[in-house]
């Protein structure tokens, strides 16, 4: 023990106080636990204050500017000005109340807080810098740990993110102003929101993309609705262009792609927002101590417990792999937590189901047609446009489609692809639906109220019955 | 194990479907050939579907309530014809790959079953993918995993605290075997009651849900009264568990036996209150059970089965027959008498002779008398038929509702030999186990209410029939009698008819002349 340590015993040690982390600790002391959670940094994690919820202030911010700059159609006649600082500020609020409510939650249920970073020391003792310079260590035991670390943007060659004029996703969403030319590398969920929200408050976007199509993960009618809203924006996108450095021109920089065939081109921005996925945090770790390593994607593989090759070991979370989502994090944390507390819990949940907060909104949910094929099934499918939607056209948003994808045989639902107003929450109904075993004619036969975009879903399932009323049934 | 459909069989003559009414196995049981596996109700008869296979129950295609066509496949078994060998774990577990063009059950990998499903099924130890399900489309129910865990013998201990291998063993439960290769009926393993009065069978014969709530309650099935027999052996039902459980375990033998003693009895006394030394009225002992484990005020009792059916054919004779009431009386003293006289001798027999046997005898030579009183009409081929037989429906109260089991040619039959038929029906009846075929066919009905008590009643007619004949109670009343008042025992009758047919002088003549036959017994020996 190094002079100074402060020995401190615990049942569980939750490391990282994200959705993962922070649901984790608290359920955990829910289960009469005596819990310790380390954050090195700000509680809620990387979602709360510098991911989906900072990001989605500012996209519903954008909206509406962008909306009211953009009535005419409605007899609303307006010009918004955008003061960037008021609507950062405004944000920060948001987060502020958000994660000070986590904090307070924590302690609420009696779990322990410790600011600052922990690194295994051996098997069931954990040593923690405290946070800020000269505030010492401290050594905890555990009987049981949850490592709920995260993850950090993937910095790509010659773009760090210490460089001013390089943005991560963090910075974006830190921003003071609105770039006039903004370039995004990478297309992917991060890259389509900001590149959409920043085109709305007056930025001019260029996307740079590696592969041939934007939301590479969903399917092409999708992404296409997506791709084009984002284009009447003004969203450039550059497909099949790798961004290979970038240099000081003038005010502001320019920024160099080059293709696979060695092509290059180069745009002049602002800033350059590089958002090309995520990659987990392990290395504060010092996994060595307790012989646990990540697998070659860095992620720390975890059972059907979120349970890593130690059994008194978790994992929870972005450091425990794909999907990296907030809620697939905290569905995670919960089980590893009531494991520990001696439950019979698992990570056996049919769909975890995913939003892109783009114009208009992706929700997804279980298997696509060709998934559900590749699994066995039988699909068979129905969808409602919406512009066959009472309600979204009232919103004056008809692009999109609610889309079913259930099994011929037996009628169960297995999944939806949603491009919508509301997709993100439309989603939800159909979430419970599959985690239910719901037939698609149980939707069919669930009084959905009118007028609301969520019709659109029974009209759906009564496509996939060849027997809807508001379309033709082909 | 090969898949066998299994097809709703024909229950009865020109039965073309029946209700299904109670699952007696659940998916995932195992089952010997000739074992009950449902209860279906026809038109009027409750009739237990038996097994036709060894095997398993992967599926369960009609859910409780639904009409099943007869011809339809309702059910389906894996059954175990390569019988050599005793499944070993491995195959009681794991889906064989190679099955999967047998299997009807989703791709591998996929279960439907609810969130709170799955849980019970980690917390059992009930692997899912082994699992048929009973609900809509195969999805898994509770009831389907704790129906497994109970067959299975699983372990109901916490899952893991210190880790790996419990948790694992969750992960994969194939070291219990999740076959539900436990025979229903087969010995309970769970520890005995934690107190109590009960029984001590080694055997008992239970539902797996019932096991399971046994164990949730912490009794030992085996020392529960139980309240039914099945093949001789005791049958303990979810209401048992309960009223035993309630209790603090100490319902003594006879108390639960209820239902049981009111089944033995041949419902009996019919027309006769006056004979209520001779033990409980059927009534009486229904009346009993209910208060144990009938329905409650502000319960909504659905109206399907035999329930229904007595209604919708008592608003088809209501609606179609205009009735009409003809209400006498008639002194019975010398029928009490002959009666109790006789019921000695009979009672040698072994038949238990109630005053019904003569009711059916008088109305026979009443309708031989009055032969539109055993007629209906025919309306499609605009004719009135009058039979030339004679079968007497008795309408019996059962606790599903009424029934009205036929004396088949009640004007060939002896009184004894009549006595015994009506014992042995009405006891069928009660405890369902009468044939579709001894509910049809009959020409005219009586129906006793002077079991209960009352005197007039205006009863309506067992359609297409042409009357209908009610017994009051027979009570002791001031009555003229050689022109004295004096006590006589004096039996009140109501008969209704079909005044389409039969018109009121009709029916009265026919009331006068049953009427001489109940006063005066012995008029029956001209018979």
């Amino acid at each position: 023990m190094v002079m100074g340590d402060v020995a401190t015993g615990t049942d569980v040690l939750v490391i990282g106080g994200g959705p993962g982390g922070y649901v984790a600790a608290i359920r955990a002391a829910q289960r009469d636990l005596d819990v310790t959670l380390v954050e090195k940094d700000a509680y809620g994690g990387t979602c709360l204050n510098h991911g989906c919820i900072p990001s989605k202030a500012f996209i519903t911010a954008a909206d509406v500017a962008h909306d009211a700059g953009n009535a005419e159609a409605m007899g609303i006649h307006a010009d918004p000005a955008v003061d960037m600082a008021g609507m950062a500020a405004w944000k920060d609020d948001v987060v502020t109340q958000l994660t000070s409510g986590v904090e307070k939650l924590c302690k609420a249920n009696g779990v322990h807080l410790i600011e600052g970073t922990a690194a295994f020391k051996d098997d069931h003792t954990a040593r923690i810098a405290h946070a800020g310079d000269g505030q010492g260590m401290e050594s905890v035991e555990f009987e049981d740990c949850i490592i709920a670390t995260g993850s950090r943007p993937i910095q790509i060659p010659g773009f760090p993110f210490a460089d001013e004029h390089v943005w991560a996703s963090k910075d974006a969403l830190a921003a003071e102003a609105v770039p006039d030319e903004l370039v995004v590398v990478g297309a992917g969920y991060i890259g389509m929101e900001l590149s959409t929200m920043f085109a709305k408050v007056g930025a001019d976007v260029t996307v740079v993309e590696m592969l041939d199509a934007a939301l590479p993960a969903y399917e092409d009618d999708v992404t296409r609705i997506v791709r084009s809203r984002a284009e009447d924006l003004g969203v450039d996108f550059r497909f099949g262009e790798g961004a290979s450095e970038w240099g000081e021109a003038g005010d502001g920089i320019e920024v160099v792609t080059e293709t696979d065939e060695g092509e290059t081109s180069t745009y002049g921005a602002d800033k350059v927002l590089v958002a090309v996925g995520r990659e987990p945090v392990t290395d504060t770790l010092e996994l060595d101590a307790i012989d646990l390593e990540p697998d070659a994607d860095g992620v720390l593989a975890t059972d059907d417990r979120a349970r890593t090759d130690l059994d008194h070991v978790y994992a929870v979370g972005d450091v425990a792999g794909e999907p990296m989502l907030a809620h697939k994090a905290s569905a995670e944390g919960i089980v590893a937590a009531e494991t520990i507390a001696g439950e019979p819990a698992a990570l056996d949940h049919q769909a975890i189901p995913a939003a892109v907060f783009t114009d208009p909104e992706i929700g997804t949910v279980g298997m696509t047609e060709s998934e559900a094929t590749e699994a066995g099934f039988d699909p068979v499918v129905g969808e409602m446009p919406m512009r066959a939607s009472g309600r979204a056209l009232t919103m004056n948003e008809s692009d999109g489609f609610v889309r079913l994808v259930g099994d011929e045989e037996t009628g169960f639902l297995l999944g939806a692809q949603v491009v919508a107003p509301e997709a993100s929450e439309l989603i939800a109904e159909i979430g419970l639906a599959i985690e239910l075993g719901a037939t698609v004619e149980d939707v069919v036969g669930t009084i959905h109220t009118h007028p609301t975009l969520s019709e659109a879903t029974m009209e759906a399932a009564e496509n996939a019955m060849e027997q809807a009323i508001h379309t033709l049934n082909r | 194990m090969p898949i066998k459909e299994f097809a709703l069989p024909d229950v009865g003559e020109g039965v073309a479907e029946g209700e299904l009414v109670t699952w007696l196995v659940e998916a995932g049981e195992r089952v010997e050939e000739d074992q009950p596996i449902a209860e279906v109700e026809t038109d009027k008869a409750m009739v237990e579907i038996p097994s036709a296979y060894d095997g398993v129950v992967s599926e369960l295609r009609a859910e409780e309530g639904e009409m099943v066509p007869v011809g339809d496949v309702f059910v389906v078994f894996e059954t175990d014809e390569d019988d050599g060998a005793t499944p070993t774990a491995d195959e009681a577990v794991a889906p064989d790959p190679d099955d999967g063009a047998t299997d009807p059950a989703v791709p591998e990998g996929r279960v439907f079953a609810p969130p709170r499903v799955r849980r019970l099924a980690r917390d059992r130890g009930v692997d899912l993918g082994g699992l048929a399900g009973s609900g809509p489309g195969g999805r898994i129910t509770e009831s389907d995993v704790e129906a497994a865990a109970v067959g299975s013998g699983a372990e109901t201990d916490d899952a893991p605290r210190d880790g790996g291998d419990d948790g694992t063993a969750v992960a994969d439960p194939s070291a219990n075997g999740t076959g539900a290769s436990v025979e229903s009926g087969a010995v309970d393993r769970t520890d005995p009651a934690p107190s109590g009065d009960g029984m001590d069978r080694d055997r008992t014969l239970a539902m797996p849900a019932t096991r399971a709530l046994a164990r949730q309650d912490g009794v030992a099935i085996d020392a529960v009264p139980a309240s039914q027999e099945r093949d001789g052996e005791a049958f303990v039902t979810p209401e048992d568990v309960r009223t035993y459980a309630d209790s603090g375990g100490e319902v003594t033998p006879e108390g639960a036996a209820l239902p049981t003693a009111s089944a033995a009895d041949p419902s009996a006394e019919p027309g006769a209150s006056s004979s209520r030394d001779e033990g409980p009225t059927p009534a009486t002992d229904e009346a009993a059970t209910d208060e144990a484990s009938g329905p409650r005020p502000g319960d909504r009792i659905p109206y399907t089965g035999i329930r229904r059916t007595i209604g919708d054919r008592m608003a088809e004779s209501k609606f179609t027959a205009p009735h009409v009431s003809h209400h006498d009386e008639v002194d019975v003293t010398d029928l009490v008498e002959t009666r109790n006289r006789l019921k000695e001798v009979a009672a040698d027999s072994g038949v238990s002779l109630t005053y019904l046997p003569f009711a059916i005898k008088a109305v026979v030579a009443g309708l031989k008398a009055e032969p539109y009183m055993n007629s209906e009409l025919d309306e499609d081929a605009e004719e009135i038929v009058l039979h030339d037989e004679y079968h007497i429906g008795i309408a019996v109260a059962t606790e599903a509702g009424l029934m009205v089991p036929v004396v088949e040619n009640a004007d060939r039959k002896g009184l004894l030999e009549i006595a015994r038929e009506v014992q042995d029906l009405a006891s069928r009846a009660r405890n369902r186990t009468i044939s579709v075929e001894e509910l049809q066919g009959s020409t005219f009905t009586i129906t006793n209410l002077g079991a209960v008590g009352g005197e007039h009643a205006s009863p309506i007619i067992n359609y297409p029939e042409a009357g209908i004949l009610a017994l009051g109670e027979i009570k002791e009343k001031p009555a003229v009698h050689e022109g004295e008042v004096v006590p006589r025992h004096i039996l009140t009758i109501s008969a209704s008819v079909d005044h389409r047919i039969v018109d009121g002088a009709i029916a009265a003549r026919f009331t006068n002349e049953l009427k001489q036959y109940l006063h005066d017994p012995d008029l029956l020996l001209l018979e």
